[in-house]
C-alpha cells in the first residue's frame, strides 16, 4: 500500500508542476502597453485611493492631455477581463491618439486582479494573440469577476453600497457591480470607489465602459445610457448607422438595476456615463470549443443554426462576429461621443485625432495599430 | 465541428459507463469521463495536448467555497453530536411539542428551511439542523427513509427560498436581471409546498420505537444544557443576520469562517472532553464521496466548456420547440441539476431565460419556476449531493431507492407547480410587483 | 480587516488539506479512495501556494 501511496502523490506532484506552472505564468505575465505620442502623464489608480497601493487590483491609469483646455473623458477597458475588446480600444487609442484639446484619460485594464484570473469550470484559453506587422501581441485572458487570490471569500450574497440592493456572491468580485464603491469596503468597492474619486477630482464629463457581450443576450450591439446621457447616445446610435453602417442602438439603463457603471456614475457625479456594448459569441453558452480562435473570430456552427432559428439578437452569418469588427465599432462609437458631446458644449469641447474608425480597423486588423515595444524607449513601457 | 463534439460526448459517457461497470465509484467514474473526454478532445486540439491538466486542474476550483462550507459545517454538527447536544435539543423541544402533531411538524419544516433560505444551500440545512430534526420526526413516529425524504424535499425548498436563491442568483447574474421581487414568487410557493410535503409525508405515525431511544441517550449526558447547545447557534445565526442587517459595518466572514467559528465554540461549551482533531478527521473522512463530487464535477464541467460538450447540450435545449421544452422542463432540469450541480443553471438555465424572455414570458416568474425544479435534481444521481445528505443525517441505511421513490407524490406538485409558473409567468408577474412594493 | 479575514482562509484551508492528507496516509485498503483524497487536495494546494 505504501508504494501505491508514493507513486500516486508522485502522480499528483507531475500533474500539480505542471498545470502550476501554467497558471503561475498565466497569473504573473507582463503585456507591454506602449505610451503613444500622445500620453503625457501616467498614474496609477492608488493615486486616488492609496489603499489599492501595491495591491493586485491596482492598475495604470494613462492621460493623454492636449494643448487647450476643455473637457474630460474617462474609458474603461476590461471592466470584464473576458471581454477583451475593451482592453485593444484602449491600447489603441492609449499607442496612437493626439489630444490636441482637453483630455482622455484611460483605464486599459480597470479590473486589474480579474485580468490575471480565468473562471474555472469555463475552459478558457489562458492567452490570445494579435497578430501585428512585426509578430504577434500576447494577451492574457481574464475573467468577469476578481481573484479571490486577491479577494476572498464571497459573502453569502452580495448587498450593493449603498442601495442595499441584493446582487449574486459572485458581484462582490464585479467591478460592473460594486458602483460607486466605498473607501473601506472590499477591494473591488475599493476600486469603483477610487475611479469615482478621479471622476469627481479631475471632473470628468463623459464616462465610456467598453465591455462584450453575447449574442443571445438581449443587451448587446448598443449603448447602455441612463436618462442624463440618452440623448447624446442616440445622436451617436443614428450617425454611426448613417455613416459607417453598423448598428449600434440605444438601451435605458434600469433605474432599479444598481451597482452599474452606466447607473451610478450618473447618480453619484456629474458625468454622463455609457456602457457600450459589442456581441461577444465566445461568451455565449451553446458554442463549440472556447478556443482562442473563437474568442478572436466568433464563428460558430451552433451560433449560425440559431440564428437562421432567429434565436439571436444581433445579425449573424458565417463571418462570426471578428475582434477587428467589435474593436471597430467601439472606436467609432467612442470618437462620435466625443464629437458630438464637443458640438453640443464647445466650452468643453474633446478633440483627438490619429484614432482610426471602424471601416479602417476592418481594413487592417487592430494588431496594425499595435506598437512594437522593442523599437521604444524603455521609458515609454508600461507593463499591466 | 458537431460531429468531433459529438465523438468526445461518446467518448465521456462510455468512460463513465466503463467506470461503473468495473465498480468503481461514481466520483471515480466521473472523473474518468472528464479524463477521457479531454483525451479526446486533444486529438482536435480542443483542448490542446499540453493544455490537458491545466484543465482538469481549474476545473477543480469550480467549488472550493462550497467544499469549504461542507466541510466546516459538518465538522460543527459533528462535534454538536458527540457532545450531546443534537440529543437534547430534540428531548426537550419534542418533549414540549409533540402533543399537538401539526405544530410541531409545521415548526420543524420552519427550522429546516431557515438556514437554507438564509444561504441559498440546502445542504446548510441539512449540515446545521438537519440531524436533530430527523431526530425529532423519528420520534413523532416517522420511519428513517420517510424522514429522509421529508429532509430532502424540505432542504431543496430552503435552497429555492428567499432572500438567498443562488440558481436564480446565478440565472440574474448571466442574464443581468436585477435580483429583486423574488420575495413573493418564491417565498410563497416555497411555503406551500413545504406544508404540503411535511404533511403528505408525516401526518401518518408510523411507529412509536425510537422515542425511549432517544431519551435514553439523552440521560448519558447529564452536564448538557440549553445555553451550551444553543450559543453557537446563536452566533452563527448572528454573524449571518448581521452581515443581512448592517452589510457596511459588519466585515464579510464568509460561511466557512462562520462555522469554523462555531465548531471552536461548540468544541469548548461541550461538557466532556471532546478530542478535536480526530473528529475533524473523520468527519472529513465520511464527507470524502461528497467533497470528491464536487471537485469531479467542476472537472468535468470545465473539460465539457472546452471541448465544446456543454454548448451542444445547451444548444439542443433551447433547438427543441416551446410547447415540448415545456413538458422537457420537467426532466431535463432535474437531469441537469443531477449532472452537473449549480453549473446546470449557467449552462441550461441561462441560454433558457433569455428565450423565454425574447417569448414575452416573465423573466422573473420564470426563474422562479425553475428554482423550484432545480433542487429536485440534486436527489439524482450521478451527483445526489443533498439526497445523499439527507440520507446520512436520517441515519437511514436502506437503498438509495427506497428513499427516493418515497418523494414521489411532493416531487410531482412540484414540479407541475414550477412548470406552470414558467408558463403562467406572465399572469403570475403580479407577485413580483407586490414583492417589490 | 479583509486581509486578516482572507488569512483565517488559508488556514483553514490548510487546516482541512491537513486533515485529508492524514486520512490519506491511514487509508489501508481502497485505492479508489486514495484517488479521491488527491484530487480534493488539488485545488487546497494550489490556493495554499496563493497559483490560483
Amino acid at each position: 500500500m505504501i508504494r501505491i501511496k508514493i507513486v500516486l502523490l508522485i502522480i499528483l506532484v507531475i500533474i500539480l508542476t505542471i498545470s502550476g506552472f501554467q497558471l503561475y505564468h498565466h497569473r504573473h505575465y507582463q503585456i507591454p502597453i506602449v505610451a503613444g505620442p500622445g500620453v503625457t502623464r501616467v498614474l496609477k489608480l492608488s493615486h486616488y485611493l492609496p489603499s489599492l497601493k501595491g495591491s493586485m487590483a491596482d492598475t495604470w491609469v494613462f492621460f493623454l492631455e492636449g494643448q487647450e483646455p476643455g473637457g474630460k473623458v474617462l474609458i474603461l477597458g476590461n471592466t470584464h477581463a473576458n471581454e477583451p475588446e475593451g482592453l485593444l480600444t484602449a491600447l489603441v487609442i492609449i499607442e496612437n491618439g493626439q489630444v490636441e484639446k482637453g483630455t482622455v484619460i484611460i483605464i486599459p485594464q480597470f479590473n486589474h486582479s480579474a485580468s490575471r484570473f480565468t473562471r474555472p469550470g469555463d475552459g478558457y484559453p489562458l492567452f490570445f494573440e494579435i497578430p501585428t506587422s512585426w509578430g504577434k501581441k500576447k494577451f492574457r485572458m481574464g475573467n468577469r469577476e476578481a481573484s479571490p487570490l486577491d479577494q476572498w471569500p464571497d459573502p453569502d450574497v452580495y448587498i450593493h453600497y449603498p442601495e442595499r440592493q441584493l446582487l449574486s456572491f459572485l458581484d462582490a468580485r464585479n467591478v460592473n457591480r460594486t458602483w460607486p464603491g466605498r473607501p473601506n469596503g472590499l477591494p473591488m468597492e475599493q476600486v469603483t470607489f477610487a475611479a469615482m474619486e478621479l471622476i469627481r477630482q479631475e471632473r470628468v464629463d463623459l464616462v465610456i465602459d467598453i465591455h462584450g457581450a453575447e449574442t443571445m443576450f438581449p443587451v448587446t450591439n448598443c449603448i447602455v445610457a441612463p436618462e442624463k446621457s440618452a440623448k447624446l447616445a442616440t445622436m451617436v446610435s443614428l450617425t454611426v448607422k448613417a455613416m459607417e453602417k453598423f448598428d449600434n442602438h440605444v438601451e435605458p439603463s434600469p433605474p432599479k438595476f444598481r451597482g452599474l457603471s452606466h447607473r451610478e456614475i450618473g447618480d453619484y457625479s456629474e458625468a454622463m456615463p455609457f456602457l457600450l456594448e459589442a456581441p461577444i459569441p465566445f461568451l455565449d453558452q451553446p458554442t463549440g470549443p472556447k478556443t482562442e480562435r473563437l474568442l478572436l473570430d466568433g464563428r460558430d456552427p451552433f451560433l449560425l443554426r440559431l440564428a437562421r432559428k432567429k434565436k439571436l439578437f444581433v445579425p449573424y452569418d458565417e463571418t462570426g462576429w471578428p475582434m477587428d469588427k467589435r474593436v471597430g465599432q467601439h472606436l467609432s462609437v467612442t470618437l462620435e461621443l466625443l464629437k458630438q458631446y464637443s458640438r453640443r458644449t464647445p466650452d468643453r469641447a474633446i478633440v483627438i485625432h490619429n484614432v482610426p474608425r471602424y471601416a479602417e480597423v476592418v481594413e487592417h486588423g487592430v494588431g496594425y495599430y499595435f506598437v512594437n515595444p522593442s523599437t521604444v524607449s524603455p521609458d515609454k513601457i508600461y507593463f499591466n | 465541428m458537431i460531429s468531433q463534439i459529438v465523438v468526445i460526448l461518446i467518448v465521456m459517457i462510455v468512460a463513465y459507463l466503463i467506470g461503473q461497470w468495473r465498480h468503481f465509484s461514481v466520483e471515480l467514474s466521473l472523473f474518468f469521463a472528464a479524463l477521457f473526454g479531454a483525451i479526446a478532445g486533444a486529438f482536435f486540439s480542443t483542448p490542446h495536448w499540453s493544455e490537458i491538466f491545466r484543465h482538469l486542474v481549474e476545473g477543480s476550483f469550480t467549488y472550493l467555497d462550497i467544499i469549504l462550507v461542507f466541510s466546516t459545517a459538518t465538522i460543527f454538527m459533528t462535534i454538536l453530536r458527540e457532545s450531546g447536544g443534537i440529543d437534547y435539543i430534540v428531548h426537550s423541544s419534542m418533549k414540549a411539542l409533540s402533543k399537538i402533531r401539526p405544530l410541531a411538524l409545521l415548526v420543524l419544516m420552519i427550522i429546516v428551511l431557515i438556514p437554507g433560505a438564509l444561504t441559498g444551500a440546502g445542504s446548510v440545512s441539512l449540515l446545521v439542523v438537519g440531524a436533530p430534526v430527523a431526530a425529532a420526526l423519528r420520534h413523532l413516529g416517522i420511519s428513517r427513509p420517510r424522514t429522509a425524504a421529508i429532509l430532502f424535499i424540505l432542504a431543496g425548498l430552503s435552497a429555492a427560498a428567499p432572500p438567498v436563491n443562488i440558481w436564480a442568483m446565478v440565472l440574474c447574474a448571466g442574464t443581468a436581471i436585477p435580483y429583486v421581487g423574488f420575495e413573493l414568487p418564491l417565498g410563497l410557493p416555497v411555503i406551500l409546498l413545504g406544508t404540503f410535503t411535511i404533511f403528505t409525508l408525516g401526518w401518518k405515525r408510523e411507529k412509536n420505537g425510537p422515542d425511549e431511544v432517544t431519551l435514553a441517550k439523552v440521560e448519558a449526558f447529564l452536564g448538557m444544557s440549553w445555553w451550551r447547545v444553543v450559543l453557537p447557534f446563536i452566533v452563527l445565526f448572528g454573524l449571518i443576520l448581521a452581515y443581512r442587517l448592517w452589510p457596511f459595518k459588519m466585515p464579510v466572514l464568509g460561511l466557512p469562517l462562520e462555522f469554523f467559528l462555531v465548531s471552536i465554540i461548540a468544541w469548548l461549551t461541550s461538557p466532556k472532553k471532546l478530542p478535536f482533531f480526530p473528529i475533524s478527521r473523520e468527519t472529513m473522512a465520511r464527507l470524502l464521496p461528497l467533497i470528491a463530487t464536487m471537485v469531479v464535477i467542476g472537472m468535468l464541467q470545465q473539460i465539457m466548456t472546452a471541448t465544446g460538450v456543454r454548448g451542444l447540450l445547451s444548444y439542443l435545449v433551447i433547438s427543441i420547440p416551446i410547447i415540448v421544452l415545456f413538458i422537457l422542463l420537467a426532466v431535463i432540469i432535474p437531469v441537469s441539476e443531477g449532472i452537473l450541480t449549480y453549473g446546470a443553471a449557467a449552462i441550461l438555465g441561462i441560454p433558457l431565460i433569455w428565450y423565454l424572455d425574447s417569448l414575452g414570458y416573465h423573466a422573473t416568474v420564470a426563474i422562479s419556476g425553475l428554482s423550484l425544479l432545480w433542487p429536485l435534481g440534486d436527489g439524482l444521481p450521478p451527483t445526489a449531493l443533498i439526497g445523499r445528505l439527507s440520507v446520512m443525517v436520517s441515519n437511514f441505511e436502506g437503498s438509495y431507492w427506497s428513499f427516493l421513490r418515497r418523494t414521489w407524490l411532493p416531487w410531482i406538485v412540484i414540479t407541475i407547480v414550477g412548470v406552470l409558473m414558467v408558463v403562467f409567468s406572465h399572469k403570475l408577474s403580479f407577485l413580483v410587483r407586490w414583492s417589490v412594493g | 480587516m479583509f486581509k486578516i479575514i482572507m488569512a483565517f482562509y488559508y488556514l483553514i484551508t490548510a487546516f482541512i488539506a491537513a486533515l485529508i492528507f492524514w486520512n490519506f496516509w491511514l487509508e489501508k485498503k481502497k485505492v479508489d479512495r486514495l484517488i479521491l483524497y488527491l484530487l480534493v487536495l488539488i485545488p487546497m494546494i494550489l490556493r495554499l501556494l496563493r497559483i490560483k
